[in-house]
C-alpha cells in the first residue's frame, strides 16, 4: 500500500510550509524561502512555473535562476511528476475537497457512483491546461510581470502560511485559494490540478523513457484487465491507469495500485522506470 | 515591454539591491523570501494590484537596517546577488523638507515668531545622529542644519525616526522615481518646446547637446572666467543718463 506513504510525504510538506517561517523567526536559514523558490542548506529549487515567467518577463536567459530549476527537473526526470501526487499542499487539500464531496454525495444524495470529472477526455485536459500555461506565459512576456505567480496554488498557500506565522494575517491571495477549493467541493472536483494548475504543466513535460511511471503486466495492455475497473474509479486525474499511465496527466500518486486487485494477492498494475524494469 | 505597475510613492522603497524596477517588476516571482530572512520585520509584502505580493521598505514604521541577508538569497536576481556593501546599495535618497524641519525652523527664525504656532524650531539633528553613514549620507552645516549628501542610501532608518508629525521632515524618494522621461507635463511640454526652436533655429536637434550633456557644459560655466567678447555694434556715450 502506498497510499500511508503518500499521506505522510504531503502531510510533511503541509508541515514545512509553516516550520520554514519558524525556524527564520528563531534566525535559523537552513531552509528560507516558500514553494515559489525553496533554498535548502545552499541548494536551490524553484518552481519552473514561475522561473518560465520570470524569464520570459525580464527577456533574460542567462539568469541565476536557471540553476534553481536544476533539483525539481531531476526529480520530475526521475520519478515524474511526484511533486503534484505527493507533495504539493494544494493537492492534499484537493483530496480533502474531494472526500468530503464523495463523503456528502452518499450520505446526503445517497449517490455511490463514481463521479465524472469535467472535461472528463484526458487529451482535451492536457489541451486546456496547456493552453492556460501558454497563455499565461504570453501574457508574462506581453506585460512584463509574471501573471501566473497570482494562481499559482502551491506558492500562494505557503506564502499564506509564511504570513499567518509572522504577521497572525492572511492576505488577498487566500481569497483565491477559498475559491477554487470551494468550487472543488461544490462543482468540478479536482478541476484546478487536472485543467489549470501552470506549476503541474511545466513538470508534467519533463519525460523521458525511463522516467517513472504506470504500466500494466496484462497480457494486453490496451483492453481493460478486470470486471471492476477499480483502478480507473481510484484515478484522481480521470485517467484509465491500465492503458494510460504514460499520459501527461499521471502524478505518479498510486491510488491505481493501491486500488488494483486480481483477487488473488498479487497486481496487475505496477511502478515502471528508472530503478525497476 | 511595458511600464505597468510602475509606481512610486515618497517613503515606498525596493529592498536593498533592487533592479531598475520594470526590471524588477518582471525578475520577482514573488516567493517572498527576502521578507522571510529579514531580522527587523523591515520587507512588508505589497497587498494590492499588479506589485501583490512584492517586498517593500516602508520606512516610515520600520526603516532597512541595511544588514544585507536578504540580497545574496533572491532566487531570480531581482535583488542583486553579489551586493554586500551596504555603502553601495541605492535604494533611494532622503529628501528634508525645510518648513517642517525643526533644524531647518531654527536656523531660518533664531527666535521663533509669535506666529510660528505649532511649527517650534529646535536642535533636533536626528537624523544625522542615526544615520549609518554619518558624513558620508548626511552631514550637518554649520554644525547645526542636516543636509543629505550623494552617499544617502536610502534605508529610511531618518525618517523612521524622525520626530515631525504627522508628516515627516524628512522622507526618503525611491530609486527611480525621479527619472527624467517620467517627470511629466512640464518636462515633456520643454522638450517639445526646445525641439520645435531648434528645428527653426540652425541647431540640428540630433546634434543639439540633450540630458546630462547639456548639464556637464551648463556646469562648466564659470562666472569669473574673462568675459567673452560680443560684437556690439554700438556706440557707448560718455555720460549715462539716470
Amino acid at each position: 500500500m502506498f497510499r500511508p506513504y503518500r499521506r505522510t510525504v504531503q502531510v510533511a510538506f503541509f508541515a514545512l510550509m509553516f516550520a520554514i517561517p519558524v525556524l527564520n523567526m528563531y534566525e535559523n536559514y537552513t531552509i528560507t524561502g516558500t514553494y515559489y523558490a525553496l533554498q535548502v542548506g545552499g541548494l536551490e529549487a524553484a518552481d519552473p512555473a514561475a522561473i518560465l515567467q520570470a524569464v520570459f518577463a525580464s527577456g533574460e536567459f542567462a539568469l541565476p535562476i536557471l540553476s534553481a530549476l536544476l533539483f525539481p527537473l531531476l526529480l520530475a526526470l526521475i520519478l515524474g511528476r511526484v511533486w503534484c501526487g505527493w507533495m504539493c499542499p494544494y493537492h492534499l487539500l484537493s483530496d480533502g475537497a474531494f472526500r468530503l464531496r464523495t463523503l456528502f454525495r452518499a450520505k446526503l444524495l445517497g449517490r455511490h457512483e463514481t463521479e465524472i470529472l469535467a472535461v472528463p477526455s484526458p487529451l482535451k485536459a492536457n489541451f486546456c491546461r496547456y493552453a492556460f500555461l501558454l497563455g499565461g506565459t504570453a501574457a508574462a512576456g506581453v506585460i512584463g510581470i509574471p501573471v501566473l505567480n497570482f494562481v499559482s496554488a502551491p506558492g500562494i498557500l505557503s506564502t499564506e502560511a509564511m504570513i499567518l506565522v509572522r504577521q497572525h494575517a492572511l492576505s488577498i491571495e487566500f481569497g483565491f485559494i477559498a475559491t477554487i477549493i470551494l468550487l472543488e467541493l461544490l462543482f468540478f472536483p479536482r478541476f484546478w490540478c487536472r485543467l489549470f494548475c501552470p506549476t503541474g504543466a511545466c513538470l508534467s513535460l519533463i519525460r523521458a523513457p525511463f522516467t517513472l511511471r504506470i504500466l500494466s503486466n496484462a497480457k494486453n495492455p490496451k483492453a481493460r484487465c478486470c470486471k471492476e475497473d477499480a483502478c480507473s474509479a481510484a484515478c484522481p486525474m480521470g485517467l484509465a491507469p491500465y492503458r494510460e499511465g504514460p499520459d501527461l496527466l499521471c502524478t505518479n500518486c498510486a491510488r491505481c495500485i493501491d486500488a488494483c486487485s486480481d483477487g488473488e494477492g498479487s497486481k496487475l498494475l505496477g511502478f515502471k522506470g528508472f530503478f525497476l524494469s | 515591454m511595458t511600464r505597468l505597475g510602475l509606481t512610486f510613492l515618497e517613503n515606498r522603497l525596493r529592498p536593498p539591491g533592487a533592479v531598475e524596477e520594470e526590471r524588477f517588476m518582471a525578475l520577482c516571482i514573488r516567493c517572498n523570501r527576502c521578507l522571510e530572512v529579514c531580522p527587523y520585520g523591515s520587507i512588508r509584502r505589497a497587498g494590492w494590484g499588479l506589485t501583490l505580493g512584492t517586498p517593500f521598505v516602508l520606512p516610515d514604521s520600520k526603516a532597512c537596517y541595511l544588514c544585507m541577508a536578504c540580497t545574496g538569497l533572491c532566487p531570480t536576481g531581482a535583488l542583486d546577488n553579489e551586493l554586500t556593501d551596504p555603502d553601495a546599495v541605492r535604494m533611494g535618497r532622503a529628501k528634508i523638507d525645510p518648513d517642517i524641519c525643526y533644524s531647518h525652523l531654527f536656523f531660518d527664525m533664531d527666535v521663533v515668531p509669535e506666529d510660528a504656532g505649532d511649527r517650534i524650531g529646535a536642535l533636533c539633528n536626528t537624523c544625522y545622529n542615526v544615520c549609518p553613514l554619518p558624513n558620508q549620507a548626511i552631514t550637518l552645516k554649520n554644525n547645526l542644519l542636516p543636509i543629505v549628501l550623494e552617499g544617502c542610501v536610502g534605508c529610511g532608518i531618518c525618517v523612521e525616526r524622525c520626530p515631525t508629525r504627522p508628516r515627516r521632515a524628512i522622507n526618503v524618494l525611491p530609486a527611480g522615481m525621479g527619472k527624467t522621461d517620467e517627470t511629466g507635463f512640464h518636462f515633456r511640454k520643454a522638450r517639445k518646446h526646445y525641439e520645435e526652436v531648434s528645428v527653426q533655429g540652425e541647431t540640428d536637434p540630433k546634434e543639439a547637446l540633450k540630458g546630462t550633456d547639456l548639464l556637464e557644459r551648463k556646469q562648466k560655466i564659470d562666472a569669473s572666467a574673462p568675459a567673452t567678447d560680443f560684437d556690439f555694434p554700438y556706440e557707448l556715450g560718455d555720460e549715462t543718463e539716470d
